[in-house]
């Protein structure tokens, strides 16, 4: 490897002198590997700032809105070659829809992997239903199921009163409940889950006082995330058991994993 | 015209609430100071507003776009104001990644700094050191070198390492 390719790091890093960095856009410039490489980087670099996330202070929010209402956008660079024809409505409309769509990225991207990359594949059918003139319609039906799970979850991790209840059942599994009594919604979201068995389910409860009412069931081992599907009326507690394959009507007590209290 | 419709400034307020504790968050860790950090803040979110309409996929994520251009900021102030804060140099050394068992409500963030941290923990420790004062100490390469003792052409090869190292580990899409 080159010595010039060798600080395609430090570049992502902003940790090169002005000198270097001019030395370093000079190859860039000229080097598909190295381009690359920066976009890749600068991903991972941005998960990277996950680990200082600190709440900024309050005033900001306010000062920086105001500051924005008197600063007027750019208008979108010409189109290049390069880029994708979109169709041009008017000005306002396109920085709107940019925005919006930047939203509902970062939204998207709070999400499990997996749902990360079915968004990209109903993405990709979508598109390809628009250019082919509704051949594909049909397969573009039978994701929409997985495409209002993803929106509910959008709403209910963005939903102003949403509380995160975080439990280790008693099988070791690490689970969080998602909750908010504006939208009377619960979500159950597990992480790496212990396999109970091809005989078994892990059971969802919502429990009213001391009363428990049978909710959805939700496969051992891996990754799961499943709504709740009561909503939270009377709810006081969300609680997880492990039943036989079905589910039951009340839990068996021995295999009660968590009973989490909710606040009111 | 009307540029700042209402419409507009509701999508960039939850823009800023999706995204403010990482670029907030980003910033402080590189200037440590708290003044310093609002007013570069201030100044990254009037530059998206302002570049709002010139953003496109093609570039990368929007949180990738947002945060390269809060990280570049906040290292070029600390390089043209680094000699009158008197940065504490040990400090990005030892501070690490403990300040951030903060206020974490949302259980997908907290997935994700765990995905993150164990990422970190798959680094070799030179690799690991040489990241995390390149990017949370906001060093040049050669500070780098002076503080860890090793020779420019192996820090700068250890802080690509650590980004390959960390990028396989996360399975970050491009």
């Amino acid at each position: 490897m080159s010595e010039i390719h060798s600080a395609v790091g430090s570049y992502v890093v902003n940790a090169l002198d002005p000198h270097e960095l001019e030395e370093f856009e000079a190859h860039l410039a000229v080097c598909p590997t190295c381009s690359r490489e920066v976009a890749e980087f600068g991903e991972t670099a941005a998960e990277l700032s996950l680990l200082a996330s600190v709440p900024p202070p309050a005033a900001l929010r306010g000062s920086i809105l105001s500051a924005i209402s008197e600063v007027r956008p750019l208008p979108p660079e010409p189109p290049t070659e390069t880029s994708r024809a979109e169709p041009t409505t008017n000005e306002t409309q396109t920085i709107a829809a940019d925005i919006r769509h930047a939203v509902d990225e970062l939204a998207l991207r709070r999400q499990q992997r997996r749902a990360r990359v079915l968004t990209v594949l109903v993405a990709a059918v979508v598109a390809a239903a628009v250019a082919l003139g509704g051949v594909v319609y049909t397969l573009v039906q039978s994701r929409q199921a997985q495409v209002a799970q993803q929106a509910a979850e959008t709403e209910l991790l963005t939903a102003p009163d949403v509380r995160t209840y975080t439990a280790t059942m008693k099988d070791g599994g690490q689970i969080s409940f998602v909750v908010s009594r504006s939208l009377n919604r619960a979500l159950f979201i597990g992480k790496d889950l212990p396999a109970v068995g091809s005989d078994r389910t892990y059971q969802l409860w919502t429990l009213e006082g001391q009363r428990p009412i049978p909710d959805n069931l939700v496969a051992g081992g891996g990754d799961r995330k499943e709504f709740f599907r009561e909503g939270l009326g009377g709810v006081t507690s969300l609680a997880v058991s492990i039943e036989a394959d079905g589910g039951a009507q009340q839990p068996t007590p021995s295999t009660i994993q968590t009973v989490t209290q909710l606040a009111s | 015209m009307t540029l700042c419709s209402r419409g507009h400034e509701a999508a960039f307020t939850e823009l800023y609430d999706l995204t403010s504790q990482r670029i907030y968050g980003i910033i402080l860790r590189v200037l440590r100071s708290p003044d310093h950090a609002a007013e570069v803040t201030q100044e990254v979110y009037v530059e998206v507003w302002r570049q709002s309409a010139r953003y496109s996929r093609g570039k990368g994520s929007v949180i990738a776009w947002m945060t390269t251009m809060a990280h570049r900021r906040a290292v070029d102030r600390v390089r043209s104001v680094s000699s009158e804060m008197a940065r504490d140099e040990r400090y990005a050394v030892h501070s690490g990644d403990r300040e951030i068992d903060q206020v974490w409500d949302g259980v997908e963030q907290r997935l994700d700094i765990e995905r993150v941290r164990k990422g970190m923990a798959s680094l070799t420790a030179i690799q690991r050191e040489a990241l995390t004062l390149a990017y949370f100490g906001g060093y040049t390469q050669s500070q780098v070198a002076q503080l860890l003792k090793l020779p420019l052409g192996t820090v700068k090869t250890r802080i690509r390492d650590g980004l390959i190292g960390l990028r396989d580990a996360l399975g970050v899409e491009a």
